[in-house]
């Protein structure tokens, strides 16, 4: 005769580890991911950094006021290959981004108004296998044009930024991350900080906005002093306070 | 002597099956002739069939039957053919006609360890048909007539008869069949400069249905490029348009790459945002593909580890592409120059050549980098492509908003040779528009005056 036992399966959400996702949780990190430079913002991000191989869509009121300081720290450390920009808002120039680490020789420009060809230069580049990051202004991109670039990007393992107006906020997007990102308001500590809101990630809502303390390091401490009032009269003295500062750095 | 005898078989769209092995091609026997030449440099072209003589590169190659397997199988030929083999041409040649259109057994679909059946039961040079000898053909009814079929038949006349009645040339051709005599040949070799036409089946009237003649032309270009181990640098394709259109009769399109290439697809591609740009004036009858420009290639060297490939195109078909459709002046990448204008620091020049993207990319700018941060001021990310001039109002220059001045003045004053520019320039806030560069043009020493307000610009943007 055979006699079976049948024990009660107790199983606790702990022992099963990292195979379930609470939704409380992070997600974690489905690929590569290129740290932002950030620390603030990086512990809000899946795997701790820009996802390499998905779109970051980075929303913004007016096109051309803070890509450079959110992500000049990624674009320095991503290893090596070109940067190709499509459709910038502006001329980049070239000795300011060399002063904050990023080689200008590196930059790839492609300066295109139509939007057509403009998506079309952002697939080329992103299945060239040199190419480290693409950085896309594409204000009028509609979603399954996104979800194209989004394929090309996870196909040829890129780090791929698509900078698009603020009224876009509300439509879908395939986008693996997404974030207004404004300048903090005025009388707030950090002046000239950056507001980032994270409207998509892979892991719980954040409710609220992150300020970034992003600024070129020896302008902060400029603007620092002249806070306090010291350089309150800077235009009728002249040079004097950017000597000073220089010894001081 | 051994000799090999070489068909391609016709096009694929006339055939039912076609093969992965057949490619477009716009001369099919010249290509395959090219092709040959790596097995033997004896190669000639006799009708329309290709005879190798092979006897000498035998033992290279170890052994006649690995040679055959070679050309048929392991050496992907750049068009199916069906081949024969004989002690002489002539003999190979006929055996050649005689076979059928048949192709090979597929060596995907052949099973594993069964070798093609090389050793194909063969006719006897005597009863060859009189009709697989050319000098024999004006001559085949008569023959007939005569009870003669085969060559055996007609060597078995009497000589002195034969050379009266059809000429010396059928008894040339019949010792030259049985080897009594030296077969001498012009030899193939590859031309120097590759050049080659193509009838297009009907006219064209839009430019870019020419690509669909141009890829013949270029796969014909890839065979001959393969046997000199070069790569192609500039080709011209050319156009012969109809004549009766009171119009040019010749058009021609220079492409051009910065790297020699193999690259049918990349070339393709580039052609095509070339012809898209064209509008013909007349309808098209013939396409004419001539090098230009080519380089000898280095052998690729395969990586040790298998990781390191990246797939994707390179960075120099990617800026050929980018230049291609979209126009050089718009694939721009950026030159430092040594002045002192903001305007002037940095020169965006049409990027031609990848080469300088990777350099600067490879170089290490550690060093170059903490020199540039302790270099004094301030400079933006963005550059305004003129400077913008301000309004002023009390004094206080207004951009969305008045401006609150930061940092500053830092004050340059260059280019007194030429257009002078003596400027203050100042970090300045905005609350609508953040941190901006803008900068205030000091008067020159002759137009200095008492009253006179200075004029504003905004310059960058610290984004």
């Amino acid at each position: 005769m055979v006699v079976m036992v049948f024990r009660p399966l107790v199983v606790s959400l702990d022992e099963v580890g990292s195979a379930v996702w609470r939704a409380s949780e992070l997600g974690g990190a489905v690929g590569a991911t290129v740290g932002t430079g950030h620390p603030a913002l990086d512990a809000q991000l899946p795997g701790g950094g820009w996802p390499v191989g998905a779109i970051c869509e980075i929303l913004q009121v007016q096109s051309g006021q803070h890509e450079w300081r959110l992500l000049l720290p990624a674009l320095t450390r991503v290893a090596a290959g070109p940067v190709v920009l499509v459709g910038a808002p502006r001329v980049p120039f070239g000795p300011g981004l060399v002063r904050q680490g990023l080689d200008a020789r590196r930059l790839l420009w492609v300066n295109i108004d139509a939007s057509p060809a403009r998506l079309w230069a952002t697939e080329q580049a992103l299945r060239c296998a040199e190419v480290g990051a693409v950085l896309a202004w594409l204000p009028q991109v509609r979603v399954e044009q996104l979800r194209r670039l989004q394929i090309a990007a996870s196909a040829h393992h890129k780090l791929l930024f698509v900078m698009r107006p603020a009224q876009a906020q509300g439509d879908s997007s395939p986008a693996v991350l997404r974030m207004l990102v404004a300048s903090c308001p005025a009388g707030e500590a950090p002046s000239d900080a950056l507001q980032v809101q994270l409207l998509k990630r892979r892991g719980p809502p954040l409710a609220q906005a992150l300020t970034l303390p992003a600024c070129q390091a020896r302008l902060s401490a400029l603007l620092a002093l002249s806070s306090h009032g010291r350089l309150a009269h800077a235009n009728r003295e002249g040079a004097d306070a950017l000597g000073r500062l220089a010894t001081a750095a | 002597m051994h000799w090999v005898a070489l068909q391609p078989l016709p096009e694929p769209d006339q055939r039912p099956h076609s093969g992965p092995l057949a490619t477009e091609l716009s001369d099919a026997l010249a290509a395959l002739g090219w092709w040959a030449l790596q097995f033997t440099p004896k190669v000639t072209r006799i009708e329309e069939a290709l005879a190798l003589e092979v006897s000498a590169s035998e033992r290279l190659w170890g052994g006649r039957e690995r040679l055959l397997r070679h050309i048929i199988e392991s050496n992907k030929p750049v068009a199916s053919v069906k081949y024969a083999q004989g002690a002489t041409s002539l003999i190979a040649i006929a055996r050649l006609q005689m076979t059928g259109f048949e192709t090979w057994p597929n060596p995907s679909t052949r099973p594993e360890g069964n070798p093609l059946p090389l050793q194909r039961p063969v006719t006897a040079p005597d009863a060859l048909p009189l009709s697989a000898l050319a000098a024999a053909r004006p001559h085949l009814a008569t023959l007939e007539r005569m009870g003669c079929t085969c060559w055996g038949q007609l060597r078995a006349l009497p000589r002195g008869g034969v050379a009266r009645r059809f000429g010396a040339s059928v008894l040339e051709a019949l010792d030259q069949a049985y080897g009594h005599r030296p077969e001498l040949y012009p030899w193939l070799v590859l031309p120097e400069v590759f050049e080659a036409t193509l009838e297009l089946s009907a006219q064209v009237e839009s430019a870019p249905a020419l690509l669909f003649g141009a890829r013949r032309l270029l796969n014909q270009l890839r065979a001959w490029l393969q046997m000199r181990q070069a790569g192609v640098l500039a080709f011209e394709l050319g156009w012969t348009m109809d004549a009766r259109r009171d119009t040019a009769t010749q058009g021609a399109l220079v492409v051009r790459t910065a790297q020699p290439t193999l690259d049918t697809a990349h070339l393709q591609r580039l052609l095509g945002e070339h012809l898209a740009r064209l509008t013909l004036p007349a309808p098209v009858q013939y396409l004419h593909l001539r090098t230009l420009d080519t380089q000898g290639m280095d052998g690729e060297s395969a990586s040790l580890l298998p990781d390191e490939q990246r797939p994707g195109d390179s960075l120099h078909q990617l800026l050929e592409r980018l230049s291609a459709r979209l126009g050089s002046q718009h694939v721009l990448q950026m030159q430092a120059r040594a002045d002192h204008r903001p305007e002037q620091m940095q020169q965006w020049k049409p990027a031609s050549s990848a080469a300088q993207l990777i350099a600067a990319c490879a170089s290490r700018t550690g060093a170059r980098d903490e020199k540039n941060q302790k270099e004094n001021g301030f400079y933006p990310t963005w550059l305004l492509a003129s400077p913008l001039k301000l309004v002023v109002r009390q004094q206080r220059p207004l951009y969305q908003g008045p401006l609150t001045l930061l940092a500053g003045p830092q004050r340059l004053e260059a280019a007194w040779w030429g257009d002078c520019a003596l400027r203050d320039y100042f970090v300045a806030r905005s609350q609508q528009a953040g941190l901006l560069w803008i900068y205030c043009e000091r008067p020159g020493r002759t137009q200095q005056g008492p009253d006179r307000v200075p004029d504003w610009y905004l310059h960058g943007i610290f984004a």
